[in-house]
């Protein structure tokens, strides 16, 4: 409940223009938003310029939070952010691109770094055997921990399409890794 | 709304699913978010969280100089139309009850004059017009008057007749 207060002040700070406040939200959820677009994009360097490109937005539109969820707020805006990337083609060539490169590399073993990491690529490549929608519902839910109520509102269906998806999605995923 | 970690999965597939396939369902789930959980992805670069703490503070000086301009802005907009409406409504008081002198005036312009482009030509027009009319005021009023000596016919039907050459010329323009 603390955090939640913590939470509301900070927002009420950035509403206000507080550059520190803007600061801890960064700190709160950068992580999880760095995670959320890395596991789409499959790389760094388009996760580095989404994670900025996300907080830079966030300072535009703090004043249009009404309350509720603000993790499923700040995440309908990262899934945006996604989604114009995506649609800018030369950056789709780009992402196709360089996954193609990661799985030969992967598949060549020149890459000492990702040998090391050898249970994230496997995920890593698994998850690109999942079809587009289904990936981003997942990333959804693992990094905005949002309820499946949320999300549902959040993708404007209804909870029993989420679920469904979201279910046959991770076991989807669960099969790839143990097979 | 109840966050991830307080919903009942159980209870939610329950809606749709038997208690078997439900429980089949949440173990999936929990399966699929712990081989998730096992592979996280690497922290974002300390370099790029302060670069983007730094483009934050710009974002937010750049937000409140425009929020300074707009508020500039429409308080300039708002003293003109303050000024213009007080200018208006001075220009009403001080002219008061002018507007029909004025559409009196325009009206005794002749049309040809009010539509020509020949300024200078135009002018001149109207100023011999004009002292030709003030002429014949003058001649009518010395005959109201009595001022010629005799009973006035011959001038007057004279006068008559110049009054109407005139006005045939000054409508022609």
């Amino acid at each position: 409940m603390a955090k939640s207060e913590d939470l509301a002040q900070i927002i009420k700070g950035c509403k206000r223009g507080e550059a520190e406040c803007f600061s801890r939200l960064v700190d709160m959820y950068s992580g999880r938003c760095y995670g959320y677009f890395f596991r789409l994009t499959g790389n760094s360097e388009v996760s580095d310029d989404l994670l900025s490109e996300l907080f830079v937005k966030l300072v535009e539109k703090i004043g249009s939070f009404r309350g509720g969820s603000f993790e499923g707020w700040l995440f309908k805006i990262a899934a945006n952010i996604f989604h114009d990337y995506l649609r800018d083609k030369q950056r789709q060539r780009k992402l196709v691109d360089g996954r193609k490169e990661q799985l030969e590399l992967k598949l060549t073993g020149k890459d000492a770094k990702r040998a090391d990491n050898e249970g994230l690529e496997k995920l890593q490549v698994q998850l690109d055997r999942l079809d587009a929608e289904t990936r981003e519902l997942i990333m959804l839910r693992f990094y905005s921990q949002a309820s499946f109520k949320e999300m549902a509102a959040m993708r404007s269906e209804p909870i029993g399409t989420t679920l469904s998806k979201l279910h046959r999605g991770l076991k989807r995923l669960r099969e790839l890794m143990e097979g | 709304m109840k966050s991830q970690n307080e919903e009942n999965l159980k209870e939610l597939f329950e809606g749709f699913l038997d208690s078997k396939e439900a429980e089949q369902a949440v173990e999936d789930i929990r399966e699929g978010e712990r081989i998730l959980r096992e592979h996280p992805v690497p922290e974002p670069d300390k370099k790029l969280i302060a670069s983007i703490k730094s483009e934050i503070v710009e974002a937010v000086l750049r937000k409140k100089t425009n929020v300074f301009r707009r508020i500039v802005f429409k308080s300039a907009v708002v003293a003109a139309a303050v000024v213009i409406l007080a200018a208006i409504s001075i220009g009403l008081f001080e002219k008061g009850g002018s507007d029909s002198e004025r559409v009196a005036a325009v009206s005794r312009i002749p049309a040809a004059i009010w539509e020509s482009e020949r300024l200078a030509d135009d002018d001149a027009d109207l100023a011999s017009l004009t002292a030709e009319i003030e002429q014949i005021e003058s001649d009518l009023l010395a005959l109201q008057l009595g001022e010629n000596g005799d009973n006035g016919s011959g001038a007057a039907a004279e006068l008559e007749m110049e009054l109407i050459e005139i006005n045939n010329d000054f409508w022609k323009g």
